[in-house]
């Protein structure tokens, strides 16, 4: 029965328990061979000995104490500790996209028997997908905003459902834990090396021993991979196919997955366990045998596909056929630049003895009828009201009240209004009414450059076109000019002043930066042009190096 | 005589030990299908709350809509009042029904496309469609084990001494649903 969870309630404490036992017996013979080595070397020169009986239990001691050191410390935190490796967040609860998944997250939890599992995501291009389990039952399913963008909800449905049959089956927290060991001299390794080179010569015959004993220990988690089955992966897709009843769907997940660039070398070195698919492209992992079955830590990905497109009764070029042709176009693409709130977009004035209007904000600012005592009404709607009782207006009417208001929230640097909150590719983002800037936090960027549910204007497409064309004389003549307006705007989040610059240098899109918070104010139609630029790179540039 | 003795305490111990353990094995697949009947429960629960919002939203820009809104709230309100496994499992496949058909309507109106609060209302109630399928897959999951106990044969002793009443499974009487999907080939 393979949902009996205390089977594999007693499958996982004694895998665990298998895990403890085989750190403390590393240790020991660590300690055991220093203790031989240190004793023929600095002890009488006649002949080899074996450490006495004594020494020998004090190296026991010695390696059960780092032993539950090591085990405390990396345990502690395992999820927080893991995921900031990773570069893994924290879902955005008003992202469309980000709903979406812990949408689809809560659906699977719920086919596995109502369990409560938090979704995570890490902001990359990348396409993979992860699990994290800890002692307390916490569990974490995350995705790279990639596969957010790329996979459509059945394909998310499958991974999600492969990445929660780690958890419920039971394999989930000694991956976790086994990385979480791994990761702790990954760590240390890294900031010896580090601080080696910086400091030279200073104390360098101490951290010249640390650093080989580290070295030493970083053996240790070459050797704990192979606790990792390799079959685990199948067993997942198994419990995967048996939660959607879909197999297509996974195979084409995957087989989007494996063809697209997987997050090699940006996430934690040694975390690949833990992926749906290894994250570093490994010839091992390729091969069947006993050899790769021991070694590697995930089973050839053709083999996977090959058993769910057989499930499905589809071979595997119409797979390839069918993702070809596919072009999937999420429900968020009609609902772009349109207003979050429902406030009211047009308002009737009464001037001059009569109901004038409707006019839009635009229009009621020129028109100069405009004054706090107006008697205005929202356009279909009764509600006869001072200007100055309405929000928006109020916005318009005393920016210095606006301001107030918004200190905390957001102020546009050129009208001094209140942004509004907008949706762009399902991103929430502060855009002002007046001059259609756009305000976006630093680490919202990559998320919209992933997606590509924007289409784009026929203008947008002509300035990007004009931007890259002359970017050659811009670049210069932009640096030749005095700093002196480099520093113009206000930043809405932090108040302080942003540096105009270009956005890179490959994309030319002029746009003001906030160096203390790292929030972009783009002007009018500037995140459009860099959107465009940015996902038409292959036309622009001819290598795609950018 | 001694020997014969010790057996059939022996076999009366081991016996008494594989009702015991039947017995057990009963009373635990019970509780498991009685909490996969909760959880389709909550699940639908969330829906008829969801549903009057979303009828709120687009009844502005469906004038000529109203019968669809109306069969919509109509199958709502049978829902909620339907009582026993068999009932409820036909009221709201029959909700589902209008459902679906709500959302042909809405694709056929550009704005309420564009609208993001209809928008997210529609992948909630998707969400909640998905959810309420996968506990029903749950639950019948559970409920297929636990007939199965029931009936075969050295547990069905037990559970007829005993009193386990077989389950009925939540099916779906759509017939659409039935179908088997087409394969693209």
């Amino acid at each position: 029965m393979p949902f009996s969870f205390i089977d594999i309630e007693e499958k996982k404490t004694r895998l665990l328990g298998c895990l403890f036992f085989f750190v403390i017996f590393f240790y020991f013979l660590t300690a055991y061979l220093v203790l031989l080595i240190l004793r023929n070397a600095f002890g009488p020169r006649d002949g080899f000995f074996w450490p006495s009986g004594m020494s020998v239990l004090a190296a026991f001691g010695i390696a059960l104490f780092v032993a539950l050191l090591h085990w405390a410390t990396s345990t502690s935190h395992l999820i927080e500790k893991l995921s900031l490796s990773i570069g893994a967040m924290e879902l955005d609860a008003k992202d469309f996209y980000h709903k979406g998944l812990q949408n689809i997250i809560d659906e699977v939890g719920v086919a596995v028997g109502g369990r409560r599992i938090t979704g995570m995501v890490i902001p990359s291009v990348s396409l993979n997908a992860f699990a994290l389990e800890d002692f307390q039952g916490r569990a974490v399913i995350g995705v790279t905003e990639g596969l957010l963008t790329r996979l459509n909800r059945s394909q998310l449905e499958a991974v999600v459902g492969h990445e929660a049959g780690h958890i419920v089956s039971g394999d989930c927290v000694t991956t976790t834990v086994t990385c979480a060991l791994a990761e702790l001299y990954d760590e240390l390794f890294s900031r010896l090396k580090a601080g080696m080179q910086r400091s030279r010569g200073r104390g360098s015959v101490l951290i010249l021993a640390l650093f080989l004993i580290i070295f030493f220990m970083r053996f240790l988690s070459t050797l704990l991979r192979y606790f990792i089955s390799r079959q685990k992966e199948y067993r997942a897709d198994a419990v995967s196919v048996r939660l959607t009843r879909n197999p297509l769907s996974l195979a084409e997940a995957l087989s989007l997955i494996s063809t697209n660039w997987r997050g090699g070398g940006a996430s934690g070195e040694r975390l690949e366990s833990i992926f749906i698919v290894n994250p570093n492209f490994s010839r091992l992992d390729e091969k069947q045998g006993v050899f790769s079955d021991v070694f590697s830590t995930h089973p050839p990905i053709a083999e996977r596909i090959r058993i769910l497109t057989d499930m499905a009764h589809v071979d595997t070029k119409t797979l390839e056929e069918h993702l070809k042709n596919d072009t999937w176009v999420s429900p968020v693409a009609r609902a772009e630049f349109t207003q979050a709130d429902g406030g009211p977009s047009a308002w009737r004035v009464f001037a001059d003895q009569e109901w004038k209007g409707p006019f839009g904000l635009e229009e009621l600012q020129a028109s100069g009828l405009l004054t706090p005592e107006t008697w205005v009404k929202p356009e279909g709607s009764e509600k006869v009201a001072h200007a100055y009782e309405d929000e928006t207006l109020l916005s318009v009417l005393s920016p210095q009240a606006a301001e107030k208001k918004t200190k905390e929230e957001f102020a546009c640097p050129h009208c001094r209004t209140a942004l509004g909150e907008l949706y762009y590719e399902g991103v929430p983002l502060q855009k002002c009414s007046h001059c259609e800037g756009v305000f976006a936090p630093s680490h919202k960027i990559s998320r919209i450059l992933i997606r590509r549910d924007k289409t784009f204007d026929p203008e947008i497409v002509r300035m990007a076109e004009a931007t890259i064309r002359e970017r050659d004389r811009r670049v210069d003549g932009f640096y030749k000019q005095k700093p002196v307006n480099a520093w113009v705007l206000d930043c809405p989040q932090c108040g302080r002043k942003m540096r105009r610059q270009f956005f890179v240098y490959s994309y030319p899109v002029e746009i003001d930066r906030c160096v203390y918070c790292e929030g972009i104010w783009f002007d009018r139609q500037e995140l459009e042009i860099l959107q465009y630029i940015y996902e038409n790179k292959e036309h622009f540039f001819d290598d795609s190096s950018f | 005589m001694v020997v014969i003795l010790i057996v059939l305490l022996a076999l009366v111990v081991l016996l008494l030990g594989w009702f015991f353990f039947a017995y057990n094995s009963l009373v635990r697949l019970k509780i498991r299908v009685d909490n996969a009947w909760s959880q389709i429960d909550v699940q639908l629960k969330r829906r008829h709350d969801l549903i009057p919002n979303l009828v709120e939203s687009v009844k502005g820009y469906m004038a000529y809509e109203k019968d669809t809104l109306e069969r919509v709230i109509k199958a709502r309100t049978q829902a909620i009042d339907a009582s026993g496994i068999k009932d409820k499992a036909q009221a709201e496949n029959f909700l589902s029904q209008t459902l679906r058909s709500l959302f042909a309507v809405v694709e056929r109106y550009p704005d309420l496309k564009a609208n993001q609060n209809v928008l997210s209302l529609q992948e909630e109630l998707t969400s909640t469609e998905n959810k309420i399928s996968f506990a029903r897959q749950y639950y019948n999951d559970e409920v297929g084990r636990y007939n199965t106990l029931i009936e075969v044969v050295p547990t069905n002793i037990v559970a007829g001494a005993a009193g386990f009443a077989k389950r009925d499974f939540f099916e779906i009487e759509d017939k659409a649903q039935r179908e088997a999907p087409k394969v693209q080939l």
